[in-house]
């Protein structure tokens, strides 16, 4: 049986993975992005990028100093044996994982009016930021899939979970979600971006979903919807760093969910910073 | 590539234009959301304490600084750019953060010798590039306090000077 100490490794490994590297489809997308820019401070900031993700990698040190928001999605076999405190165990690990990252300690102290005011100061332990509610979906098997995103600041301002009328064409919901992350990217700051998206029944389902996305989407297997997005988003010529330019989504991750009966799909669509999607997953038994 | 050495003239950052890449040497003050607006509530005020911050010739860099390292955060959120136009005034003559400004402080910045840079969130690579950390002031606000930092070529690229702005070429 997989063991506490087993879980508590793996997310704590996980984190700081996600905080850290980018994974293979990540350099080789910039590199990519780099042959296609023609002005020369688009490829400066492009060559500064896969510097630093290099530099981060090698060091294991922090991608960007807003290391993000701890959010775990947990896929348990139906046949997996777990043990007492396996959820303690993610959440010991999750807070060891922020101490050695380590964190910003960015958790904002107080009761409910201070927190929301700001007004009691700051934690300054990195492990005093807690995860986001997790995400648990159950599949077939005997194992424990455990993936660590950090989401940072910037996109979730620019993310949004809305309706849409389908009027019974994919292109038509992915055209208007597109539209809202045009109006976005812009002030983004941090691009190119990756956009990530869910579409679902409830708010709570595409969000679920558009994080989903963000677990399991690659820059290397892109489909034709996901080139379809991605190219709307390039068209505004926003750019790496805002600064003009062919790049400014690397590419689109996606994920559609069930549907009802309905002329609407409520989908949920996020721009991820450059240091983006921040993940790490392990298997376990 | 330009090379600045801080404090920074009038004359420097007035010969600056948009697209200019520069590696900044020397103290550059970090603060954001938490820390401009009491600096400006002190200007305002006639605070001598203002003095002692030197920011005169100075460069603040919109980040806070933490044991993760520094990186630029928006300078559009309100707080931030709102504090940009006073704090040209006082003698800051380079403002450094990422996304885009407004169009009356870009005029602020240009009537006051002053110019807006963005640079990428490079924390690992700006991590080798810092050499002494220091609080100035707030120290209550944590990592959001008002820091001063010595950099040996801190990087960016020049966003809007002169009342242009790369953004809308």
């Amino acid at each position: 049986m997989i063991t506490e100490n087993e879980i508590r490794e793996a997310v704590k490994s996980c984190l700081v993975e996600a905080g850290t590297t980018y994974r293979r489809d990540q350099f080789d997308a910039y590199e990519r992005a780099i042959g296609a820019e023609k002005e020369t401070y688009c490829r400066w900031v492009l060559e500064q990028i896969l510097e630093n993700g290099r530099i981060a990698k090698e060091e294991q040190l922090p991608l960007c100093d807003d290391t993000g928001i701890p959010h775990v999605i947990i896929e348990v076999g139906e046949e997996c044996e777990l043990p007492k405190k396996w959820l303690a165990a993610i959440k010991v690990g999750i807070a060891d994982g922020l101490r050695q990252l380590p964190g910003r300690p960015m958790a904002v102290l107080g009761n409910d009016i201070e927190r929301v005011e700001q007004s009691h100061g700051l934690d300054d332990d990195p492990a005093g930021l807690a995860p986001a509610p997790f995400i648990t979906r159950s599949v077939e098997g005997s194992q424990l899939k455990l993936t660590v995103l950090m989401l940072g600041g910037g996109p979730e301002i620019r993310a949004k979970t809305r309706r849409i009328f389908h009027r019974r064409s994919i292109r038509n919901v992915l055209g208007e979600a597109a539209s809202w992350l045009k109006e976005e990217v812009g002030s983004l700051g941090c691009t190119p971006t990756i956009i990530a998206m869910g579409i679902g029944r409830s708010q709570v389902e595409a969000s679920a979903l558009m994080l989903e996305a963000m677990a399991k989407g690659r820059l290397d297997r892109q489909n034709e919807l996901e080139t379809f997005v991605t190219a709307e988003i390039n068209d505004t010529h926003v750019g790496p760093l805002g600064l003009g330019g062919h790049t400014t989504a690397l590419g689109c991750f996606l994920r559609i969910g069930p549907a009802r009966a309905s002329g609407v799909r409520i989908v949920s669509a996020r721009p991820c910073c450059l240091v983006e999607p921040r993940r790490g997953t392990v298997t376990l038994g | 590539m330009i090379r600045l050495e801080t404090p920074l003239t009038v004359e420097q950052t007035d010969s600056m234009q948009i697209g200019d890449q520069f590696e900044i040497f020397g103290r550059v003050l970090c603060g954001r959301d938490a820390v401009l607006p009491r600096i400006i509530r002190c200007i305002r005020k006639g605070d001598p304490g203002v003095e002692k911050l030197e920011l005169v010739g100075a460069v603040i860099f919109h980040t806070a600084v933490s044991p993760a390292g520094i990186g630029p955060t928006t300078s559009n959120k309100a707080e931030i750019e709102e504090s940009i136009p006073e704090l040209a005034a006082a003698g800051v003559r380079i403002h450094l953060g990422k996304g885009s400004l407004g169009r009356e402080t870009i005029k602020s910045l240009a009537a006051n010798h002053s110019i807006f840079a963005v640079t990428p969130p490079l924390t690992a690579l700006f991590s080798h590039r810092i050499t002494a950390t220091e609080v100035l002031a707030y120290p209550e606000e944590g990592m959001e306090a008002l820091f001063a930092i010595k950099v040996e070529g801190l990087p960016g690229i020049v966003a809007a000077a002169h009342g242009r702005n790369i953004f809308n070429k």
